[in-house]
């Protein structure tokens, strides 16, 4: 019966009456909420927290460590089989693997679950409430216990709780735009006026807000079933992708995993064609790996991101999905909404006609004074008719706000209309208890105009006052003079002409513009006692004298424009999607730059030149304003065209389903691989990644659909903000640019940082291969390798993310999403085969140093292996004729994995300064943090060396200090070389 | 979120393989051009030639520093370690087991004994001299032959009846073996701090029993005039003193754990880690 949206009017009558009887019992009402379920959007169907957990246990170089303890447990089993002696070192170190597993995906998991639990925190900030009417009493409920019959009161400011048939309403008006997009709010009333439940009157939707009225209405739906709900879940339909970065770590991980496999295969080949045992080989193998894997970089690479995107939320970016951080920073079109983001989002007064002149306000943010010129008595006149013909009033107990924050009572225009009044006059209230009101006739559709009758504050002048305001040509129509500089002067044709001039230059400014007007009331027509009577209308709205005219528009952020070019010269598309007038998107696309100063379209062209439309070659036009009808007839083929041959593009009228069409042609791919080699038009942004801003439901789906998608934190819905990759907690278009920049910054830190952890890799590969093919003691152990890249390497890698941009991060295109990997052959070269080298053969040196000066001279070393590893052999003897036992032999094994331990990190340190930067000389760039990173550094090496060099577990020994130095040539040798490359690289730009 | 991966055929690929390996239309090769895989190939052989030139360099440079004689360090040799022969390992350190009646069973230790024992013929210590003085050997001057320092005889008969000389079968029939123990060499080791080391072995774990030993020389001490060690390039002829012990009452068909260590001021024998510093353990049925 609830959900019989037809019911007429009569039908109401009668249960309105019953409205005690409609009342919903608790008890009732718990009935149902078991039957329905809370009223809330399901969120979208999140991965059981178990699932993500694992993931992170096998995703990665996990899977590669797995292995590796695997086989260490195989051997050690094998080795328990056969009766060696000291088998528990394979079992510790397959523990060990296991642990370094479990440790770094537990720790990336909870950075993840910590990103989003900001989010969960954000949008449970403010619990809805709703006033129900249950059993005959009226309750505040958190909204989500209503059910499906319920009683609902609602007043201007609320958001309506549910989807609710009204059964009373007192100018209601509703704004829809959460679900439309249309931001003009919508009258509603208790009458059935369309067969589509979107178009009647009678239903007020679900997450809208009522603007100002009342209203009570019967919840015929709640949760997912309401419109809302269906729209949302719509969205879950839209399939989420990888994000760039996570294809550039997976695209990293398969580069570093192949380089260990295939090291790994091929030298357990090799050992097993050398006779090594079999089981040896496989522990050989093991070494191989974990030296391979950079086990502490993908932590690494979570952290650096949940930095960047702590650092974000500062800037009011709040970012949902860690890995959208830096998806911002590759994205090469941005498909913005124009209300609230480009703009303020109210209404606000730009310009002003009066005395034939047009005078321009100040529309910024924080005004506190206007600057146009104030002399002329006609204003005095326009500023009184502006001050008392309006109904808008400041809600009380604001008086210690900045003027533009106060909350007002009204709609839009009468706001701007009330604030551009205090701002410039002062206290309004004051001004019209001073003049005080008689009669008034509010604004309706009919007559377009709003009269108000006022005593004036003039002591001396009996008169009333007659004001009126309205849509011009009404206003003009009803005026026989016209206010010159405080003369009344008749209004003639040329005055008629120079109004509709300056009519048509605000209007075509995309400007709302209203007329006013006012009238003396002649004092002995209009006595004091005089009784106004607004229905017979007993007083004159005729011949009245015409003042001036005030243009508002919803003007744009004062950091739009700015931002606008930055978008630009950083090599991305901004395109502007709003379901406004395309004049008024016009007008805004111009102010803030989305269409420059000296671009033109088709339509400006044709005027310009004086031809029709049609023969106008559209591809001279480099921007283009395209309505939402000539959308709707398009191919894609023809969106593509546009999409292709407009540089500066705005979307005006578009529906949400256009919005998701838009966003579909930014990322449609140019089909074919070749054809993307040879450009053949500028349509290099095609295949792009786009973000896509949007704050109703309505944008949900695009938001989905986008390669990032951004809600706004302030007006968006939560529909929005779910779908959405990231929330702009200011709702400001410049927000974005900043995340672009920070997005950018740490896709460069992350090679860098990467750089700087594949480096050290060849350096701890190395010892095995020799080990392998020359026999020589160990020279580092793989549990020694795991404190290198758990210990020493993990806090220098993180302070690369601090690392600031160099130069020109905002004037260079947005990474190519195929050329421009996160790490490349040659990145991934001139680590491994050249400053990789030079580690090696400074850790080498550092090795044959220890063992030299300790009794075993390198060519004693060669072939060794077998004997030095034999148990039984206590009597092994050295160069100099020393005999050693097998303990002291593995003690001095251990001084030789501390020093190759000490002489990688020095190095590291070396790798670290020149990673910092990849062009600039470290003496053009500073970071404090890289300092931290390598104190932290050296500090976890020394605490390491000499802190826990009596645990004979973790295989350090205390190092005599000189060996410390060893490496040291060699690490200077790493960074002058750098410098030299660097050198080059800024000599010889561009060349490969 | 987009389609960011295009989708290929398998054909495809294969054709933008062939083509990343030549490409026809700009004659690249792998991306390059041939001549600049010339030079690149040409850098990076010059790249390794001057790392290996600055690698033999390091090596060159810490040959020239260190000591021909003497190592800079010994860190890890504080204290000798003890080693015993025969020297049969099994999974938990020396063990050795024999059938008295079976002489197969022992016919291996004692060749490894008289193996042992052939580095101490008189004639394989003929360029040794004799030494009587019960102290120090303190040599500052390179008095021997081709600028080397003196060593100390020693030779096999001075273990007597563990010798292999009276007894070829060093008394494994009789269920009395011998066993020899030896010490590990260490650069200007000084032990014993003036009183000579000797070599104690008693049963662990079982002290109820006391075990009954010959040790040859008397006392089981090592003489002093064997130390200082001087090196290899020093004493090229230095062999090592031995201690001889003969078990005489040891019991048949029981498992023995006998532990025996050298005695004397910086011999250290308790390093837990370490079975062989100062000490040599061995199971005997």
């Amino acid at each position: 019966k609830h959900s019989d949206v037809k019911a007429t009017r009569s039908e109401y009558r009668q249960e309105c009456q019953e409205t005690h009887k409609l009342q919903t019992s608790c008890a009732k009402a718990a009935q149902v909420l078991a039957r329905d379920g809370p009223n809330a959007l399901t969120p979208p169907k999140a991965t059981p927290e178990i699932v993500k957990f694992l993931k992170q246990m096998i995703g990665g170089f996990s899977i590669l460590l797995w292995i590796g303890a695997v086989f260490s447990w195989i051997s050690f089993g094998i080795q328990l089989a056969q009766g060696a002696e000291s088998p528990f070192d394979n079992l510790y170190l397959g523990v060990v693997l296991a642990l370094v597993v479990i440790l770094t995906g537990i720790f990336a998991y909870y950075q993840e679950a910590k990103s989003t639990n900001i989010m969960a925190s954000f949008s449970k900030m403010i619990p809805q409430q709703a006033l129900v009417i249950r059993d005959g009493e009226k309750k505040e409920l958190p909204a989500d216990q209503l059910v499906v019959g319920d009683i609902v009161e609602i007043k201007g400011g609320d958001r309506i709780p549910a989807d609710i048939r009204l059964i009373f309403a007192q100018g209601c008006k509703v704004d829809n735009s959460s679900l439309t997009g249309e931001s003009e709010p919508q009258s509603r009333s208790c009458d059935f006026t369309h067969e589509n439940p979107l178009e009647t009157k009678n239903i007020a939707f679900y997450s809208t807000t009522c603007v100002e009225g009342t209203a009570t209405g019967i919840v015929i739906n709640t949760g997912d079933r309401t419109i809302i709900g269906r729209i949302a879940s719509l969205t879950s339909g839209v399939g989420n992708e990888k994000t760039p970065i996570a294809i550039e770590i997976e695209h990293f991980v398969y580069l570093v995993a192949g380089v260990a496999i295939s090291i790994g295969v091929l030298f357990f080949i090799i050992s097993v064609s050398m006779r090594y045992k079999i089981l040896d080989s496989i522990i050989f193998l093991i070494g191989i790996i974990v030296a391979n894997v950079p086990e502490g970089l993908l932590a690494t690479v979570t952290v650096s991101l949940s930095l960047t995107a702590k650092r974000m939320a500062k800037k009011n970016c709040l970012v949902k999905n860690l890995e959208a951080v830096e998806t911002l920073g590759s994205t090469s079109v941005i498909c913005s909404d124009k209300t609230g983001t480009l703009t303020q989002n109210r209404m606000t007064v730009a310009h002003l006609w009066f005395d034939n002149q047009i005078y321009s306000a100040d529309t910024s943010e924080d005004q506190t004074t206007q600057p146009f010129d104030q002399s002329s008595p006609s204003w005095t006149a326009l500023s009184k008719i502006v001050t008392l013909c309006n109904r808008a009033e400041f809600r009380p107990g604001q008086e210690n706000l900045p003027i533009m924050k106060r909350v007002v009572v009204g709609d839009a225009s009468e706001t701007a209309l009330l604030k551009f009044a205090e701002v410039i006059l002062g206290d309004v209230m004051n001004i019209r208890a001073q003049n005080k009101k008689v009669a008034e006739i509010p604004f309706n559709s009919t007559n377009k105009f709003q009269l108000s009758i006022h005593k004036t504050d003039d002591p001396n002048d009996e008169r009333f006052l007659l004001v009126m305001k309205g849509a011009p040509e009404r206003i003009l129509e009803r005026c026989s003079t016209i206010m010159i500089n405080g003369k009344e002067e008749p209004l003639d044709s040329e005055k008629a002409e120079a109004f509709q001039t300056a009519y048509m230059e605000l209007g075509g400014m995309g400007e709302r513009v209203l007329g006013f007007c006012h009238l003396y009331l002649p004092e002995n027509e209009f006595p004091d006692t005089y009784s106004f009577d607004t229905d017979s209308m007993n007083f004159p709205t005729s011949n009245l004298c015409f003042v001036g005219l005030l243009s508002m528009i919803d003007p744009p952020r004062s950091t739009v424009p700015d931002a606008v070019s930055k978008c630009r010269s950083a090599g991305i598309k901004v395109i502007m999607v709003t379901g406004d007038h395309p004049i008024t998107a016009k007008a805004i696309a111009k102010s803030v730059g989305i269409i420059s100063a000296t671009s033109e379209t088709v339509e400006d062209i044709a005027k310009r030149l004086n031809i029709p439309v049609e023969q106008v070659n559209w591809r001279e036009a480099t921007a283009a304003v395209v309505n939402g009808m000539e959308l709707k007839d398009m191919s894609s083929q023809q969106l593509d065209e546009i999409l292709c041959n407009h540089s500066e593009i705005v979307f005006a009228r578009t529906s949400p389903q256009q919005k998701l069409i838009i966003v579909e042609g930014c990322q449609r791919q140019v089909r074919g691989h070749h054809l993307l080699t040879k450009p053949t038009s500028f349509c290099v942004f095609q295949g792009a990644v786009v973000a896509v801003t949007g704050d109703g439901v309505n944008d949900s789906p695009a938001l989905k659909k986008a390669d990032i998608g951004i809600a706004m934190g302030i007006a968006g819905s939560d529909a929005a903000k779910n779908a959405a990759d990231m929330v702009l907690l200011d709702d400001n278009f410049a927000s974005i640019v900043t995340g672009v920049e920070e997005g950018r910054l740490i896709f460069d830190n992350l090679k860098k940082t990467i750089a700087y952890t594949l480096t050290k890799n060849i350096a701890e590969l190395c010892p095995f291969l020799i080990y392998i093919i020359a026999s020589i003691p160990l020279p580092i152990g793989t549990i020694t390798i795991l404190f290198i890249d758990l210990g020493t390497d993990i806090i220098p890698s993180v302070a690369l993310a601090y690392e600031k941009a160099e130069s020109d991060i905002m004037n260079r295109r947005p990474r190519n999403k195929r050329k421009d990997r996160l790490v490349n052959e040659q990145l991934a070269i001139y680590s491994y085969l050249q400053i990789g080298i030079m580690q090696s053969v400074g850790a080498f040196v550092t090795y044959f140093t220890v063992y030299a000066e300790q009794g075993f001279l390198p060519s004693t070393l060669l072939g060794v292996r077998v004997n030095w590893e034999n148990n039984a052999i206590n009597d092994f003897e050295d160069s100099y004729g020393q005999e050693w036992t097998k303990y002291q032999r593995t003690y001095l094994q251990w001084t030789g994995y501390t020093a190759f331990f000490v002489s990688i990190t020095i190095q590291q340190v070396a790798d670290l300064i020149i990673r910092k930067t990849r062009r600039n000389s470290i003496f053009q760039q500073g970071n404090k943090v890289i300092w931290v990173g390598i104190f932290s550094q050296i500090g976890i090496a020394l605490i390491l060396t000499y802190g826990l060099g009596h645990v004979t577990a973790l295989n350090f020994t205390p190092l005599r200090f000189q060996y410390w130095f060893v490496a040291v040539p060699f690490a200077i040798l790493i960074w002058v070389y750098d410098e030299v490359r660097k050198l080059f690289i800024r000599r010889y730009p561009g060349s490969k | 979120m987009a389609t960011l991966k295009e989708k290929k055929t398998c054909s495809e690929r294969m054709e933008d393989f062939r083509r990343f390996v030549w490409n026809p239309e700009t004659k690249l090769f792998m991306g390059r051009t041939l001549i600049n895989w010339v030079w690149i190939s040409l850098y990076y052989l010059a790249f390794y030639v001057v790392m290996s030139g600055i690698f033999a360099l390091s090596i060159y440079c810490l040959m020239r520093t260190v000591n021909p004689y003497e190592p800079d360090y010994q860190d890890h040799l504080k204290s000798p370690g003890v080693t015993l022969r025969p020297d049969v390992y099994g999974s938990r350190g020396l063990q050795i087991y024999y059938n008295i009646s079976d002489n197969k069973t022992w016919d291996g230790l004692v060749t490894t004994l008289q193996t042992f024992l052939t580095a101490y013929t008189p004639a394989a210590q003929h360029l040794n001299i004799n030494c009587t003085n019960d102290t120090y050997f303190f040599q500052d001057t390179f008095d021997g032959p081709n600028k080397t320092k003196l060593s100390c005889k020693f030779t096999s008969d001075m273990l007597q009846n563990c010798s292999g000389i009276t007894d070829p079968t060093f008394g494994f029939p009789e269920g009395k073996p011998c066993f020899i123990i030896k010490m590990n060499r260490i650069i200007n080791f000084l032990p014993g701090n003036g009183t000579a080391p000797r070599v104690n072995c008693t049963y662990v774990g079982d002290e109820s029993s006391l075990l009954e030993v010959d040790y040859y020389p008397v006392n089981g001490t090592f003489n002093l005039h064997y130390f200082p060690y001087y090196g290899k390039k020093a004493q090229p002829s230095y062999s090592n003193p031995l201690v001889a012990v003969k078990f005489l009452n040891i019991t048949r068909n029981v498992e023995h754990r006998i532990l025996c260590k050298v005695i004397g001021a910086g011999i250290i024998s308790d390093n837990v880690y370490d079975p062989y510093e100062g000490r040599t353990l061995l199971k005997n049925t």
